[in-house]
């Protein structure tokens, strides 16, 4: 059954009040036929006497008879043809309201007629006849009278083959089948419920489970505007703040340059320290700002194709000046053959600053850090199902910033890409710092298809290595 | 509720709500036992689980009362079980009164009132005024030991607004006066919103009387809530 018939046989069922009160509109619903038409049988088998069950509506339910003698011959009489059948759709029509009803037949036969009540509604009827009534002794004047060419000995000798009943025994006969019937339909009726309450149980929790669930998701859609909203907010007001900022750190270095004329000692430090922390408040503001767009997926990458090495000469000249001023070596080695990355520069020159930035200020003086490249397959991050027909291995360049420096426990490896995480300890209060470094990188290798990972211990140095895949179709 | 001014007949449906194992059952099957059988029809109990109610009990009466008016009672149990809520509420459907059948001891406190909230819910979800409803309360099992006092519940009863009775269902005692009480809580609410006695023909007093003595309510011991 279709969730759609289900639905149309509910429907029914409660429109017709049959659930909600536990009604029994229609003998049919609730009645099992063969079980009906079993009992007649036997009943008719017990007392010789043939037995129909009608709906209120008069469709015939149950039929248990054999064609009696009489009926037989009668029906071969043209007169009696025409007048059985006319008794017969007499019989069919009483409808009895008020209690059982006996009706005659030109015979001389009866027809018990017996209204089928249940929990005090008229659901159909059933009629226990013909029979002779035992009191009856003559052959009537109706029949003899039915068709001239009758003959009277024939008729007699049927009307002898035909079942004979006391009044009072009909009576209860017919008591004890309306019993039987209401135990069936008692039966029928629970069974009818039953399975109602099933297909209503089941429907109408599948009906909250929907309500709930529309509910769940008007909430998530709430969160995501919030979120939306936090992400606008927090847009603008960077943008806002970066405005006025630009013009402190651009205002301060002028002034700092002397161009507003000669400064004391002391001045020359105040204008040192404003452009100073404003710089500082410039690049957390642009951290925050990457931070989210990156949360939002809405960073857009700028891709092209560029020889590893011009990554690696421009990162090196960039951290040349501090390097040498703290007394730290750098090398550069770039491997055989390694050739092109496929990366946004001004993404991936941003990590590796913030790598080599970190390296140099956990190294102390007369360390060494290098920049390395080399040719290498990327990770596969699917070992799932069909991952041998679906991952096929690709070409991709690990870039490496390795320092000598203080190291990193292996606890704490994981926790170093999370925003805002520093590992405690004097050399990181002394550094400062927001601790949003690792995280954004972290995202933007991600957006890029690579991995980023750290090998490192305690006191032993630190190497970080990004490996950016080539495009799929290269 | 079902009416037929042909047939003078009246069909109202009275629901036995409360937490699971209160009495529900015991109530109708104490019903069945007490009422003469020319006013009861069968008990039918819908699937039933180690004696837990899966669907609902259902136990029709029959009452001529106040000049030939057919008053047919239809008596349902819901499950008390928590999860059979949505049964619950298809049984709550159409309910013309409620009898709540609360469980006296004193450790279903908690119980009786997560039930009572769950009807309010599913009263309003099913689209009845809480507020309208007829409704009855009966704290069941006074025999059992560790229940709150008599003098605690008639305090109860004295703040609610609704009627309260006191029932040992087990042996028959307070079922009755419950099902009588509510039948006239309900009668009265069908017959403010319908003008039922006015366009039956009965009376009130003499309708009332003809039902609580066709319900045998003198066969049951009047200080039931001993
Ligand atoms: N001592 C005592 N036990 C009772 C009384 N009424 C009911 N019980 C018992 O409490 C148990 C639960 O009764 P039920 O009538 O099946 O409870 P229910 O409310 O129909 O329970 P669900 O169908 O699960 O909602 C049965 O063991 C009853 O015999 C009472 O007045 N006193
Ligand atoms: N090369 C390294 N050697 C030792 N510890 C490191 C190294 N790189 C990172 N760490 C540890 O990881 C932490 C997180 O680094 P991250 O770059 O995210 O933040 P940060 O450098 O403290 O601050 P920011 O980069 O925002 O200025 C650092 O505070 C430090 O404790
Ligand atoms: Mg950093
Ligand atoms: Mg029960």
């Amino acid at each position: 059954m279709s969730a759609a018939d289900a639905e149309a046989v509910l429907a029914d069922a409660l429109s017709a009040g049959s659930l909600e009160l536990g009604e029994v509109a229609r003998l049919e619903e609730v009645v099992d036929r063969r079980a009906l038409g079993e009992v007649c049988r036997s009943f008719f088998e017990l007392f010789s006497i043939p037995v129909r069950v009608f709906s209120s509506e008069g469709a015939l339910l149950a039929d248990a008879h054999e064609e009696q003698e009489i009926c037989r011959y009668v029906n071969t009489l043209g007169n009696g043809r025409r007048a059985c059948s006319k008794l017969v759709s007499e019989v069919k029509g009483i409808d009895p309201e008020a209690g059982a009803v006996t009706h005659p037949c030109f015979t001389g036969a009866e027809y018990r007629i017996v209204p089928i009540v249940y929990q005090g509604r008229r659901l159909g009827r059933f009629v226990v006849g013909p029979y002779m009534p035992a009191e009856r002794r003559e052959v009537p004047r109706s029949l003899l009278v039915l068709d001239a060419r009758l003959d009277g000995e024939a008729a007699r000798a049927a009307l002898q083959e035909m079942p004979r009943v006391r009044a009072e025994t009909i009576q209860r006969i017919g008591d004890h089948l309306a019993r039987v019937l209401d135990l069936i339909l008692f039966s029928g009726h629970r069974a009818f419920l039953t399975s109602n309450m099933h297909l209503a149980s089941v429907k109408e929790s599948f009906r909250e489970l929907v309500d709930k669930n529309t509910q769940l998701q008007q909430a998530v859609d709430r969160l995501r505007e919030l979120d939306r909203l936090k992400s606008n907010f927090l847009a603008t007001v960077s943008h806002e703040l970066r405005t006025p900022l630009t013009s402190i750190i651009g205002y301060s270095d002028m002034l700092g340059s002397g161009i507003g004329g000669e400064l004391t000692e002391e001045q020359a430090e105040f204008v040192e320290t404003i452009h100073g922390k404003g710089e500082h408040l410039l690049a957390l503001i642009t951290s925050l700002l990457d931070m989210n767009k990156l949360e939002q997926g809405t960073m857009r990458l700028h891709r092209e194709i560029m020889p590893a090495r011009a990554l690696i000469d421009d990162l090196q000249k960039t951290l040349a000046p501090s390097a040498a001023k703290k007394g730290v070596i750098l090398v550069t080695q770039v491997g055989e053959g390694t050739g092109t990355v496929f990366v946004d520069p001004v993404r991936i020159k941003q990590v590796l600053f913030n790598l080599a930035e970190n390296a140099l200020k956990f190294t102390p003086k007369g360390g060494t850090v290098r920049f390395t490249a080399n040719v290498t397959e990327a990770a596969s991050d699917d070992d799932g199902f069909g991952s041998v027909l679906l991952s096929v291995p690709r070409r991709a360049v690990e870039i490496g910033v390795i320092d000598s420096g203080i190291g990193i426990a292996p606890g704490e490896h994981d926790k170093i890409f999370d925003a805002f995480y520093q590992v405690d300890g004097s050399s990181t209060r002394e550094h400062g710092g927001t601790g949003l470094g690792l995280s954004i990188a972290k995202r933007i290798v991600e957006a890029h298809g690579g991995t980023i990972r750290v090998e490192s211990e305690v006191g032993k140095g630190a190497a970080f290595y990004l490996t950016i895949p080539d495009p799929d179709d290269a | 509720m079902q009416l037929d001014f042909k047939q003078r007949e009246l069909t109202i449906k009275l629901v036995y709500y409360g937490p699971a194992l209160s009495g529900k059952t015991t109530n109708l099957q104490a019903i069945h036992e007490l009422v003469s059988p020319e006013s009861r029809g069968r008990l039918m109990t819908l699937e039933t689980k180690d004696d837990r109610t899966l669907f609902f009990d259902l136990l029709p009466l029959t009452v001529m009362a106040g000049k030939g008016l057919q008053i047919r009672v239809k008596l349902f149990t819901v499950p008390g079980q928590v999860i059979h809520n949505a049964t619950r509420r298809l049984v709550l459907q159409g309910a013309d009164g409620i009898a709540f059948i609360a469980d006296s001891q004193k450790s279903e406190t908690n119980a009786n009132k997560a039930a009572f909230l769950n009807l309010r819910q599913n009263l309003t979800e099913n689209g009845l005024d809480a507020a309208k409803m007829p409704l009855v309360i009966q704290f069941n099992k006074r025999d059992m030991p560790e229940v709150r006092s008599d003098s605690e519940i008639d305090e109860m009863a004295r703040k609610g607004r609704e009627p309260v009775f006191k029932a040992i269902a087990l042996r028959g005692q307070g079922v009755i006066e419950t099902l009588v009480g509510l039948f006239e809580l309900t009668w009265r609410r069908l017959e403010k919103d319908h003008q039922l006695g006015q366009k039956f023909g009965v009376e009130e007093t003499q309708l009332l009387a003809d039902v609580r003595a066709k319900l045998g309510v003198k066969r049951v011991a009047r200080e039931a809530t001993r």
